[in-house]
């Protein structure tokens, strides 16, 4: 009798703890869907990026951004005037700054900032999360999943992302982008989520703050975008000067 | 006025007041959505594209009383120092039509100095592209060239215009060429190939101050992303200079932290200089020139360029002081006999190269900047130090440039020019500058 009792209690536990092993969150899963909604692999964009200072004073930039595959990017300064034609390159872990009146690219890092404000490089050109970073815990909370992301390698701009992530949209609300010795950086917030057509719907707005520059903030504005393939040989340092060809 | 027409006129200011109330509110929401919009059709493509800046510069200068430079340049109208106010007007464009780009650059100065008044207007840039694919790009026109990685000299751009390492982000005037770029990439370790070959005529009207007339050049290079590295290799060939050849690179070692060179060799070239006994002589040989530099930001925005720079073809100490000297006797001729031949000599040499913006042999660059120091956003203080290893004498700029208003850039700058007599920096024309420049974007 006992023992019967013991093999069912054991079964029953079996079978809860194979039970929950399945419901288990595969937070690999939740990021590559987070990738795919957010942008499509392969794309053309319009974005306005605002630096809000705190006396509520703000600067805009206006960038055209297309997109090729996981790891190649650029974006075209359309305004102000003072930064028209200026281009960034991004090839993976590479990423080069073209000033016309330079005439040459200059390579950059993902932690400077080419437009000032609380974005950096590596905001404006961001690639896939999934390609630079990997799930290191996941949980469900509420109505959201918590996703706590290790970047892959040195190269990328944060060590750790915590990433709220709706469940029902699979969408993330929020971003805390953390250093290497634990200090957050930034604070990304997603907002407005919008039918951009072409089965294409993700947040429209992006804003951010960070503890380092305290009582500024930086919002990015999605007006446009669409899926367009393009040639890898736009994605090159001598195609920098020729972007705008593009549009 | 009636009881009841003041009671009426009472209530409808409370309603203007009222109604404006709810307007203010509603226009400043209405002016932050807007703020917080875009409207993408505004930013289509158009088939003219039109920009630029206008520009006022005053500069001071303090003359360094003595120095061989400000003797050969002021010998017959000395001066204690100088000022100079100068507008200047750069318009940039392009029109574009199915695979056809028409490009121009055009810059306009008038200053008013010391001296008098000046004026200038140059073609920087007017060239036709055709692009049949994006891989490949055709060009004719006059078009300017930068090539090599270095940021204050490149002694690989056999095409370029010689820039100003104390302004190396000013466009440049170019030359008149046919140009056919190649571009292809792959997947692996190399990532991209890019040829550009640029043929450069020099002939009467075209190019005259390239080299030497009626010769058609050829200049070529072949980049390659290998490795997450930029590698260039570059080649000329013409009658105009002499044959040379170079190569450099440029890498992130870490996501702060790019190193970047150059390497050039020309196999023959004559180099004007003075002998022993002060007497012009034309020397032939080889001469190489490198360049290793690093671009360093810290976490706290700090962005260090520093390069050092070895001009094969630059002066040597010796060679140098020779030049001082004559000067200073042509000097002691203007001032004993009202005879200047030898200051003119001098100054026809000087063309030939000692007057060119650093003429030695080694030196050193270095610039820092800061960006936003103490939250201040579009404020950016930086300060660019060059010296000449072999004498020691230094120029040091500190700056401050602020873009905090839209399309407006203003920047004060101070120069201060050092070093013992008989040194480059020492013999300078000025042993200061101090300039204020406000430019203002369309």
């Amino acid at each position: 009798m006992k023992t019967t009792l013991f093999a069912g209690t054991a079964s029953l536990f079996l079978l809860f703890f194979n039970l929950s092993s399945a419901l288990a969150v595969d937070g690999a899963a939740i990021l590559q869907q987070v990738d795919r909604k957010m942008q499509p692999e392969s794309y053309e964009m319009y974005r306005k990026l605002i630096n809000v200072e705190p006396d509520g004073k703000s600067k805009e930039f206006v960038l055209y951004t297309v997109k090729k595959g996981q790891d190649k990017m650029v974006a075209l300064f359309l305004s102000p005037a003072s930064e028209k034609g200026r281009a960034t390159l991004r090839l993976n872990e590479n990423m080069w700054l073209y000033i016309p009146n330079v005439g040459k690219p200059i390579r950059i890092t993902s932690l400077q900032s080419v437009v000032g404000g609380v974005f950096n490089n590596a905001d404006i050109l961001r690639l896939d999360f999934s390609v630079e970073y990997s799930v290191q815990q996941a949980s469900e909370e509420g109505d959201h999943y918590l996703l706590v992301l290790k970047a892959k390698n040195a190269t990328v701009a944060y060590d750790g992302l915590k990433m709220v992530v709706d469940k029902a949209t699979l969408l993330p609300k929020t971003i805390e982008c953390y250093a290497a010795s634990g200090m957050l950086i930034k604070t990304l917030r997603y907002d407005k989520i919008k039918d951009f057509g072409g089965g294409i719907v993700s947040p429209s707005v992006l804003e951010t703050d960070s503890p380092l520059y305290k009582g500024y903030k930086s919002v990015m504005i999605t007006a446009k975008i669409q899926k367009r393939d393009f040639a890898d040989e736009v994605f090159t340092l001598n195609y920098l000067s020729k972007v705008d060809e593009l549009r | 006025m009636s009881f009841a027409d003041r009671v009426l006129r009472h209530r409808a200011a409370a309603l203007l007041l009222s109604l404006s109330l709810l307007v203010v509110p509603t226009s400043r929401t209405a002016r932050a959505e807007a703020a917080f919009s875009l409207d993408a059709a505004e930013f289509e493509k158009k088939t003219w594209s039109n920009g630029g800046f206008a520009e006022i510069k005053w500069e001071h200068m303090d003359v360094r009383q003595g120095s061989a430079l400000a003797l050969l340049n002021m010998y017959d109208d000395p001066q204690a120092d100088w000022d100079q106010l100068s507008g200047s007007l750069q318009l940039n464009g392009a029109y574009a039509k199915g695979i056809a780009q028409l490009h121009w650059l055009l810059n306009a100065t008038g200053q008013e100095d010391t001296f008098g008044w000046r004026d200038r207007a140059e073609v920087y840039e007017t060239y036709l592209n055709l692009a049949p694919a994006s891989g490949t790009t055709a060009s004719v026109g006059k078009k300017s060239y930068k090539w090599g990685k270095g940021y204050a000299w490149n002694p690989v751009g056999f095409i370029n215009r010689t820039k100003d390492p104390n302004n190396p982000e000013e466009a440049l005037e170019g030359f008149i060429t046919s140009d056919l770029e190649i571009i292809r990439s792959f997947s692996g370790d190399l990532q991209n190939i890019a040829l550009t070959t640029a043929l450069l005529p020099v002939w009467q009207g075209v190019n005259e101050d390239f080299g030497a007339a009626d010769n058609l050049n050829l200049a070529a290079k072949l980049y390659l992303l290998y490795l997450n590295t930029d590698i260039d290799f570059i080649v000329y060939s013409g009658n105009s200079r002499t044959t040379r050849f170079g190569g450099d690179f440029s890498r992130n070692l870490t996501t702060n932290f790019e190193i970047h060179g150059e390497l050039a060799y020309i196999p023959t070239v004559d180099r004007v200089a003075l002998d022993e006994q002060g007497r012009r002589m034309c020397q032939s040989g080889s001469a190489t020139s490198s360049l290793i530099g690093i671009r360093y930001l810290t976490e706290f925005d700090l962005t260090s360029i520093i390069e050092y720079y070895h001009n094969g073809l630059g002066y040597t100490d010796e060679e140098m002081d020779r030049f001082y000297r004559r000067i200073a006797v042509g000097g002691e001729q203007w001032t004993l006999t009202g005879n200047d031949a030898l200051l003119q000599q001098m100054q026809q040499l000087a063309s030939q190269g000692y007057s060119r913006p650093n003429p030695g042999r080694d030196y050193l660059y270095a610039r820092f900047s800061l960006k936003e120091p103490f939250d201040l956003l579009y404020f950016t203080p930086a300060a660019t130090f060059i010296v000449n290893l072999d004498d020691q004498s230094f120029s040091a700029t500190p700056e401050l440039t602020y873009t905090g208003i839209t399309n407006w850039e203003l920047q004060l700058r101070f120069s201060l020019l050092n070093g013992d007599p008989s040194t480059e920096f020492g013999e300078k024309q000025n042993s200061n500058k101090l300039e204020l420049r406000i430019r203002s974007f369309f």
